[in-house]
């Protein structure tokens, strides 16, 4: 479980806090969806949770281990991982199956190993055939999925998704969403930023950020239905309704 | 992209052997072919030709890897032609310069030198993957990490800036694209112009670059990226074919001193 206790993050002293007494148990296995208008602290929160960012006050502590604990980061970064926004920024390597074997390699496994994961990963995101391809060769969907296998072959136990369907066509989202549950039912914990609500209607448990703190947290249900309400009281950046 | 377009994968004998050869053997050849006697030339030339040929390289694609530097290839063949003192062949007067007997072979030597560096590289680029390349590089640096030179972060280094560059071109392309539909001009007008119009272009570029870099160090940092040891997909293994090149390549090496130290 990762557990954020009494959260608080500024950037830089003098600023205002962009997280403020953010408190989140994440379980294991369980598909967390985290909501809210753009510049509501979602990405800045998820990075706590893999030691990229540390609390100015408060606690990020996964499975027992404290982010602030220096011998602890690596482990935590290993279990926890973490696909951002832009797939070109996070891709590492000069061919597919090498950026794949970047996260291995810095865990410093055996190449036998190293060539079992990137198989695996790249079968796993539907993308083998594409081992010798440059990344700057691959569609912005590809690249998606690359990024993804890059974060699967670290082996997690949770992985955090920035947004994954952004800027994908209707096709790549679906892949992009099949992926996703595919991966919470073979028991990986999901961490999931989201706009579009149907993304993340399977979800076990919503989370609905503002301006830095929780506002509420549910079932996606009864979650949608307040922020239903909120919007029409003139609240903005909550997921539109379905269209109907 | 010079380096990664080159690349043709194949079968090969080059192509099999281990980067380390391969560098260690374009190192040893820019040696020799800056230090030639006449008769090496000779030497080296059949040796760089059975090389090309081995690489499975059509003369046309040897002259394409020679075609991006023919400007610097004539300019320093005339420099040498028409600046060197010797026997008088053309007189140029009223200028300040003269065709020689010596200013027409050493034009040529320094051609050749010139040419059969970049062949040299073209042979390795073409039958190595830049994956390999990087990965040699860093296999023969390794041993200097004991005094300090960081092996395996001027490695990644290096893959890296492979990996950015066309997404920099890509980028440099958009903004480009961006100006002009706002009505930045880059195509007409005089060069001072188009030099403001394109330096325009280079400040956001630079921003563009520095924040990318910033997300892709956040982004290493979450995969676990650090200093100390880490594995690759494929570590480099010396085989019998290698040591066998090696070897020629050691002797071809030991032959041309010889002819130097024969030939006085």
């Amino acid at each position: 479980m990762i557990r954020v206790e009494k959260l608080f993050y500024r950037y830089d002293a003098g600023e205002p806090d962009c997280l403020q007494d953010i408190s989140l148990d994440i379980e294991e296995r369980l598909h967390t969806a985290l909501i809210g208008p753009n510049g509501c602290g979602k990405t800045t929160l998820i990075k706590h949770l893999n030691a990229l960012l540390f609390p100015s006050a408060g606690s990020v502590c996964v499975d027992g281990m404290m982010t602030t604990d220096a011998a602890s980061v690596r482990e935590i970064r290993r279990r926890v991982g973490m696909v951002f926004q832009n797939p070109d920024s996070q891709i590492i390597g000069m061919t597919v199956e090498e950026d794949v074997a970047f996260g291995p390699g810095n865990l410093a496994l055996p190449s036998e190993e190293i060539g079992r994961r990137v198989a695996e990963c790249l079968a796993m995101v539907g993308m083998a055939g594409f081992e010798k391809r440059a990344p700057h060769t691959l569609s912005g969907g590809e690249k998606r999925l690359l990024s993804i296998a890059g974060v699967l072959a670290m082996n997690p136990r949770y992985i955090a998704f920035d947004e994954p369907t952004a800027y994908l066509d209707p096709v790549g989202k679906q892949r992009v969403l099949e992926i996703i549950r595919r991966l919470n039912r073979e028991g990986m914990a999901i961490i999931h930023i989201a706009h579009d609500r149907r993304d993340i209607a399977e979800a076990d448990r919503v989370v609905v950020m503002d301006r830095g703190r929780i506002l509420l947290t549910g079932a996606p249900e009864e979650v949608f239905e307040k922020t239903d309400r909120l919007r029409d009281a003139g609240h903005d950046g909550f997921p539109q309704k379905a269209a109907s | 992209m010079i380096i990664l377009g080159q690349y043709l994968p194949g079968d090969t004998l080059l192509h099999r052997l281990d980067p380390r050869v391969k560098i260690l053997s374009v190192v040893a050849l820019s040696i020799l072919i800056f230090g030639a006697t006449t008769g090496e030339v000779v030497l080296i030339s059949a040796f760089l030709f059975a090389a090309i040929r081995t690489a499975a390289m059509t003369p046309a694609q040897a002259f394409r890897a020679l075609k991006p530097v023919a400007v610097f290839m004539a300019m320093i063949f005339f420099v040498h032609l028409l600046f060197t003192e010797g026997e008088l062949l053309v007189s140029l007067a009223p200028l300040p310069m003269r065709i020689t007997r010596e200013g027409i072979l050493r034009g040529i030597y320094v051609t050749w030198q010139f040419a059969g560096l970049v062949l040299a590289a073209a042979v390795l680029t073409r039958t190595t993957s830049p994956s390999d390349l990087v990965g040699g590089i860093e296999r023969l640096l390794r041993p200097f990490s004991r005094v300090g030179v960081p092996s395996q972060d001027i490695a990644v280094m290096i893959a890296m800036a492979l990996r950015f560059m066309p997404m920099l071109l890509e980028e440099y392309d958009r903004l480009r694209t961006a100006q002009m539909a706002r009505g930045a001009d880059f195509t007409t007008g005089n060069l001072a112009l188009r030099g403001r119009a394109i330096a325009a272009l280079a400040v956001p570029l630079l921003f563009s670059s520095f924040r990318r870099a910033d997300e892709l160090a956040v982004a290493m940092e979450a995969r676990g990226y650090r200093r100390g040891p880490r594995t690759t997909l494929r570590e480099l293994r010396f085989s019998g074919t290698d040591l066998h090149a090696f070897t020629v390549m050691a002797l071809f090496v030991l032959v041309n001193f010889a002819w130097k130290a024969a030939m006085g």
